[in-house]
């Protein structure tokens, strides 16, 4: 029989294996957000570099910011603008590209899968070159249709337009994939079957090819909720948040106090105000939409 | 054979299905390859040839002098270094500690097992560039400001990894375990020899998935270094553009594509097993 220390020590066991990833989970995970609530009571930068216990000042000095409410409405247009369009292209180009194609399927998987590779900030170079106005690909071909390009990203209207675009050609091939990956789950016999029953594209698409793909739909949602609210990379390298901070965003607008101000009191209010907004916006998202799932295959 | 006029509308209708269906694919292709394709084409003209109207699409003839130029004025090379540092480093240690975590949660009985599962989980949702703030204040007081090691310490714990690796070795049978221990095996050797070999296509997605997530990654390399001697090739990159701010696009160019080019080159030649790591991981994820 084990004696008692044995036993206690079988029962410490599972937590010595997990000790490695929740030392670093605390340390890089939840105090840094426990931590930030507290940072966000104080009054803390250059200016103040003793913090001093401020109750909710950095949020109603937030709140009373001119340009707050800029950078909020500039966050949600470019999720908004985004994310629906992202998926619509990359649902559709799934759907094309798992019919029965034959070897091109390849080349069209690694063309529009290849952003992905790249980093958001050589995407972002990548852009200002096209978008260049005098001398960007975009510009020119836009006067051989007998458009007069816009300035793109000196321009007040279409600095943020330039970034979501940039941002939809970086993104749909990685949602295409998961696409893909869920199209290929779905049974072969559920299209066979009715087929026979003479169903054609479109009533395929309807009735069996959408409901089941809901799963994948509700998770390349999230992937995208929580990756275009924290888009950073791009506006750092196309406009710094310029022109007139017409495309500062949420993270880069917590990026300028906390590394260009150096207030880290306020950088530290608007983290807990944007982690509030984040999760309230995942938990919506998942229960609105759980109800229109079908989860069972 | 008989000859039906349905037979023959059918066929046509059929492949102009499939005509539509190439045409539509091939212009996004085309749409998608050409601002890499366009940037690679500048990057290897010489400099007077970037304001030709209409735009060359070839570089003719082409040249290498804006890359020698670009390794001239920035050390690219050390950045090359940093960069594969930084993404092993992190790869080792995500490995080592989502390897343990998962075997915990698919093999052993605890307390508190499925609120701390809970708490993997929770960190997908919580990615460091949202608590930049806290985490560069953790990494300013643990004294390591602009090191390698505080580009990777934030990463080392990932819920994802472990949980993509718990359900795979869920899907290993307690048979093989069985056999493992009659032979004496103890729990890390099991671990070794049993569990990870029968998880191998899961190591493979995560890893190339982590490889190509931190090389990509600039926000945390950008808040964490100040010096070129430990920055990566994002954040160099960045500052390479400011440092020249006169707009040679050629040089600019340069330099983007050297940055992107080994990943690119990675996944061309193993582009199967890259994107069927994506969907794999993806789907479970």
């Amino acid at each position: 029989m084990a004696t008692k220390r044995q036993r206690f020590l079988r029962i410490l066991i599972p937590y010595f294996y997990l000790s490695p990833s929740i030392i670093f989970l605390i340390l890089f995970t939840y105090w840094p957000v426990i931590n930030s609530v507290y940072l966000s009571l104080f009054r803390h930068s250059v200016l103040n570099p003793i913090p001093i216990f401020t109750w909710l000042g950095n949020y109603e000095s937030i709140l009373k910011e001119e340009i707050f409410p800029t950078v909020l409405k500039n966050t949600l247009i470019y999720a908004i603008g985004t994310i629906p369009f992202t998926m619509f292209l990359a649902f559709s180009l799934a759907v094309l590209i798992n019919e029965k194609i034959g070897w091109l399927r390849n080349i069209y998987r690694v063309s529009m899968f290849y952003p992905t590779m790249i980093p958001m900030a050589a995407a972002g170079m990548l852009a200002v070159w096209l978008f260049n106005p005098g001398i960007g690909l975009v510009n020119y071909y836009l006067g051989k249709l007998g458009l007069k390009g816009p300035q793109w990203l000196y321009s007040m209207e279409w600095a943020l337009p330039a970034i979501m675009i940039t941002a939809i050609w970086k993104n749909f091939g990685y949602f295409m994939i998961l696409f893909l990956a869920g199209l290929q789950n779905i049974n072969k016999e559920l299209y066979e079957s009715s087929e026979l029953e003479g169903a054609g594209f479109f009533q395929k698409l309807r009735f069996i090819t959408i409901p089941l793909l809901g799963p994948t739909t509700v998770f390349v949602i999230i992937v995208g909720v929580i990756t275009s609210f924290q888009v950073f990379d791009l506006v750092h390298i196309m406009t710094q948040g310029g022109p007139a901070d017409q495309t500062n965003v949420i993270v880069y607008f917590i990026y300028q106090y906390a590394f260009r101000f150096w207030d880290i009191g306020k950088a530290s209010a608007l983290t807990v105000l944007f982690l509030i907004g984040l999760l309230t916006f995942i938990i919506m998202l998942v229960r609105n939409i759980e109800r229109k799932v079908h989860y069972e295959v | 054979m008989k000859f039906k006029l349905t037979n023959i509308k059918n066929y046509f209708k059929r492949n102009l299905h499939r005509l539509a269906i190439h045409l539509l694919l091939t212009s996004v292709g085309i749409l998608t390859v050409v601002p890499y394709f366009w940037s690679l084409s500048t990057s290897l003209k010489r400099r007077e040839d970037v304001f030709t109207t209409p735009p060359r699409w070839f570089p003719i003839p082409p040249t290498i002098e804006n890359y020698l130029e670009v390794f001239k004025l920035a050390p690219f090379g050390i950045y090359l270094v940093n960069t594969i540092i930084v993404v092993l480093g992190i790869l080792l240690l995500q490995i080592f500690m989502a390897t343990t975590a998962a075997y915990a949660f698919s093999r052993l009985n605890f307390k508190g097992k499925n609120f701390l599962f809970i708490l993997f989980l929770i960190q997908m949702m919580l990615p460091v560039h949202a608590i930049i703030v806290p985490n560069y204040l953790m990494i300013k007081n643990l004294g390591v400001l602009n090191t390698r090691i505080a580009m990777m310490l934030p990463f080392f714990a990932t819920g994802y990894g472990t949980f993509l690796l718990r359900q795979a070795f869920k899907q290993v049978p307690r048979d093989f375990e069985d056999a493992a221990l009659i032979d004496g095996c103890s729990s890390p050797q099991i671990i070794i020899n049993v569990l990870m070999p029968m998880a191998k296509a899961t190591y493979v997605a995560f890893s190339l998935i982590s490889i190509v997530t931190h090389w990509n990654d600039f926000f945390w390399p950008l808040v964490v270094t100040d010096t070129p001697q430990v920055r990566t090739l994002t954040v160099g990159l960045a500052m390479f553009v400011q440092q020249e701010s006169g707009a040679d696009w050629t040089l600019l160019m340069a330099a983007t594509i050297f940055v992107t080019a080994p990943l690119l080159i990675l996944f061309i030649v193993y582009q199967r097993k890259f994107i069927e790591s994506f969907m794999s991981a993806g789907l479970k994820g």
